[in-house]
């Protein structure tokens, strides 16, 4: 091996490290995101424990702020859960935002038209099935591309985003407009609306089901299986004798129904109307709370609890302290980045130049990743 | 792995040391304190819309300290339309807000479904209009004649071209106002028609075009029809959208131009006439006020120039025709006293023919007015029934060039 060239630091795949550490290096990331956002709370002149106070009672002090709280979770989880089985197969859907859209349409139109014609009950059943058929074609449209053609996914599914949220702008200034002018679709019947469970519209109990069901589903189901393999090798799917083509498309349609689902739980449950920000950005957060809790449908609950907590405690901290929305973004970024990042680290280790020597007598023999 | 434990830790610990200090005492001074909710669609970067909320904000904080009345402000900043607004109100109501104002149209919906829970705060909907037949005693609308404003602002147009017209620069015919609008929303329709009416009473032969962009504030579309209004012949333009692009457009073209929300003239100097504004403190002003002492807040509130609710911004004397500031001062002195009515049916004519009978309100919850005759004493009466515009004729004179929005 040439010296001269030895890089300074190299990265080397770890072998299983022990549960223990592994938790020591994310707990460990989340209070080093703490300290960073501390270090530019008191930079802006707020007292960072008092901030992250604010936080922590303002998501939870209260019984209002906790379903408020619970509210923002549930489309965060919904979602989280669509883009799982996908994300498993290593298809990239990040068009989430224009699934949960369309599902949003397809509700509103039920919601709209249909709610003086019938009670609650099957009307909303009508709305949920309409909201995750819709949901589910926008998704499949991508799928039958890439089966078919091979094409990009990623670009695929987000462009498709932009053109049902151009369709619903087309809405609110046109056919279903309340007053004239007023690009505003007026608010839903109270038949159309989720009933609350708890002070919060009952999508919660929705996704907590598709929780379990999901869990059985990817663990437990030929279905999953096939996901899981086709994930780690198209070859071997193939080889297997497994139709790639029809598990992507079947897959997608899934997923775009419970994103489906999800805008008509977040039309009828939250807005009790249609507008174009429906989506609000949740289709890609939840690509983090997938991530965060690596495709594990139980752990989805926790993380998107944690994001919601930061978001709902982002707002009080807005309104108490005075601290404008765009920090609380960053000190939320900061976080999501350190956590996703100390993965890095559970993952790979860092070998630096002088302890080279050592190290390698140490780990005889370990294929070490030569990154630099 | 235990060096790094405890560099985290040293930190955490030195951070929190750093961190304890100063709490600085604000409450119990002599007067009345209240805390005051206030949720925008924007933020006061906008330069318009939420920024002219902003400056109200302001004005009635010192008017009211002058008063004894120290105001506690809670700003929520890009409150969407949607659930998110909802959240805003129940916050700021649970943070003790006695008065929550929401300053978009969009916003009411959801301020209506947080009202109820809140029979104490006061709940206010700017530009909104539900107020007068939701049932509840504690939800408020308030706009200001804004109709006024423009008016006056369209007379200084006028002005303008008839000089243009006088000195031999353009023929009769060419004196064609260009208007950017945001939206084909009675708001909107109100606020041009008053503008070209009084362009009108001093230049008889104007005709207007009018754009609409399809957003309240897009900087790019807003300059884009401006530009292509000015392409089709258009010498003067106005606007109903919050940015300055429509001013800067105007100036690079070489027409005229009158603003809305802020004073214009620092961005487009050899353009910008003068500009109209709603001054919200004389609102917030009363309506704090009103609260604090224990007082009844009319459930819709709706004033003009004569009490200060509508303001213009300064007029720009270098390029103004010579005379506008006594015209102006005469004109505005006729609207205060009730001498001259805006919407004079004498005026203008729809479809060849004067108006003679105009529904203001919709009362059935088709969105189409069915009730309150607006036309009465030789007049159309624009937010006579309700503080939110009615007013959504096409009259003759002006052509809308799109109306898909």
């Amino acid at each position: 091996m040439n010296k001269k060239h030895e890089p300074l630091i190299r990265l080397a795949k770890r072998e299983m490290m022990p549960k223990g550490q592994v938790w020591a290096i994310r707990i460990g990331s989340i209070l080093l995101a703490l300290l960073l956002g501390g270090f530019i709370l008191m930079a802006i002149g707020v007292n960072p424990i008092e901030a992250y106070g604010t936080i922590i009672s303002g998501s939870l002090g209260k019984k209002t702020a906790l379903r408020q709280t619970a509210k923002i979770a549930v489309p965060l989880l919904g979602c989280a859960l669509a883009i799982a089985p996908c994300f498993k197969m290593r298809f990239w859907n990040i068009g989430a935002e224009g699934q949960i859209t369309a599902g949003a349409i397809a509700a509103s139109y039920f919601a709209l038209y249909w709610a003086d014609k019938l009670p609650a009950l099957p009307l909303l059943v009508i709305m949920g099935a309409a909201g995750a058929i819709a949901g589910g074609i926008w998704a499949l449209i991508p799928a039958f591309f890439k089966a078919k053609w091979n094409t990009n996914e990623t670009l695929f599914t987000l462009m498709m985003n932009y053109i049902v949220i151009g369709i619903v702008r087309w809405l609110e200034g046109g056919p279903w407009e309340g007053r004239k002018g007023s690009q505003v679709i007026p608010q839903f019947a109270e038949n159309a609306c989720l009933p609350r469970v708890l002070g919060v519209h009952c999508g919660w109990i929705i996704v907590l089901i598709l929780v379990v069901l999901m869990h059985i589903y990817m663990r437990h189901t030929k279905h999953g299986y096939e996901i899981a393999v086709i994930g780690d090798s198209i070859n071997t799917a193939r080889y297997a004798g497994m139709n790639v083509g029809r598990i992507m498309m079947r897959t997608m349609f899934i997923s775009g129904a419970i994103s489906g689902l999800v805008g008509f739980i977040v039309a009828s449950g939250a807005n009790g109307t249609l507008y174009h920000g429906v989506a609000d950005g949740v289709g890609f957060t939840s690509i983090t709370v997938a991530w965060l809790a690596q495709l594990n449908a139980f752990a989805m609950v926790a993380i998107s609890g944690l994001l919601a907590v930061l978001t709902k405690g982002a707002e009080t901290l807005q309104t108490r302290l005075a601290v404008p929305a765009s920090i609380s973004e960053i000190i939320t970024g900061i976080l999501l980045f350190c956590m996703l990042g100390c993965e890095f680290f559970i993952n790979f280790r860092l070998i630096l130049r002088a302890k080279k020597q050592q190290k390698e007598a140490a780990a005889e023999g370990k294929e070490a990743n030569e990154n630099a | 792995m235990k060096k790094i434990l405890a560099l985290i830790l040293a930190l955490v610990m030195a951070l929190s040391l750093v961190a304890c200090g100063n709490k600085d005492d604000d409450g119990g001074k002599d007067g009345k304190t209240i805390k005051v909710g206030l949720i925008c669609i924007g933020d006061e970067n906008d330069q318009g819309y939420t920024y002219n909320f902003i400056r109200g904000k302001e004005a009635a904080t010192e008017a009211l300290k002058a008063k004894g009345i120290n105001v506690e402000w809670v700003v929520k900043y890009n409150i969407g339309e949607d659930s998110k607004c909802e959240d805003a109100n129940i916050e700021l109501a649970e943070e003790g807000c006695k008065i929550i104002i929401n300053n978009s149209f969009g916003h009411e919906p959801f301020m209506l479904k947080v009202a109820p829970d809140y029979p104490d705060i006061t709940f206010i909907g700017c530009t909104n209009q539900a107020s007068w037949c939701d049932d509840l005693k504690n939800t408020h609308n308030a706009f200001a004649n804004i109709y006024e404003g423009r008016y006056l602002a369209g007379v200084v147009a006028g002005m303008k071209l008839q000089e243009m017209i006088d000195g031999g620069k353009i023929t009769a015919d060419k004196a064609v106002i260009g208007y950017v609008g945001a939206f084909s929303f009675a708001e909107v329709i109100s606020g041009f028609t008053s503008y070209y009416l009084g362009a009108k009473s001093v230049c008889p032969s104007v005709t207007m075009k009018v754009q609409f962009v399809g957003s309240w504030s897009d900087a790019t579309a807003e300059g884009t029809a401006a530009d292509a209004l000015c392409d089709a012949g258009c010498v003067l333009i106005s606007q109903h959208s919050d940015n300055t692009t429509p001013a800067t457009t105007a100036q690079s073209k070489g027409a005229f131009h009158t603003g809305y929300n802020n004073d214009m003239i620092s961005v487009a100097p050899e353009a910008s006439l003068i500009g109209t504004r709603i001054d919200w403190s004389v609102y917030f002003t009363h309506a704090i006020e009103t609260i604090v002492n224990g007082g009844e807040l009319e459930q819709d509130w709706c004033k003009g120039l004569a009490d200060g609710a509508v303001v213009m911004t300064d007029l720009n004397t270098k390029i103004a025709a010579a005379g506008t500031a006594d015209k102006l001062a005469a004109v505005e002195k006729d609207i205060k006293d009730g001498k001259l009515q805006v919407f004079d049916t004498s005026k203008f004519t729809v479809q060849g023919a004067a108006v003679t009978n105009s529904f203001a309100l919709d009362t059935n919850g088709d969105f189409a007015p069915d009730s309150e005759e607006a036309v009465f004493d030789g007049a159309y009466h624009e937010s006579y029934f309700q503080s939110a515009p009615y007013f959504a004729l096409q009259i003759d004179g002006i052509t809308w060039l799109n109306s898909a929005f």
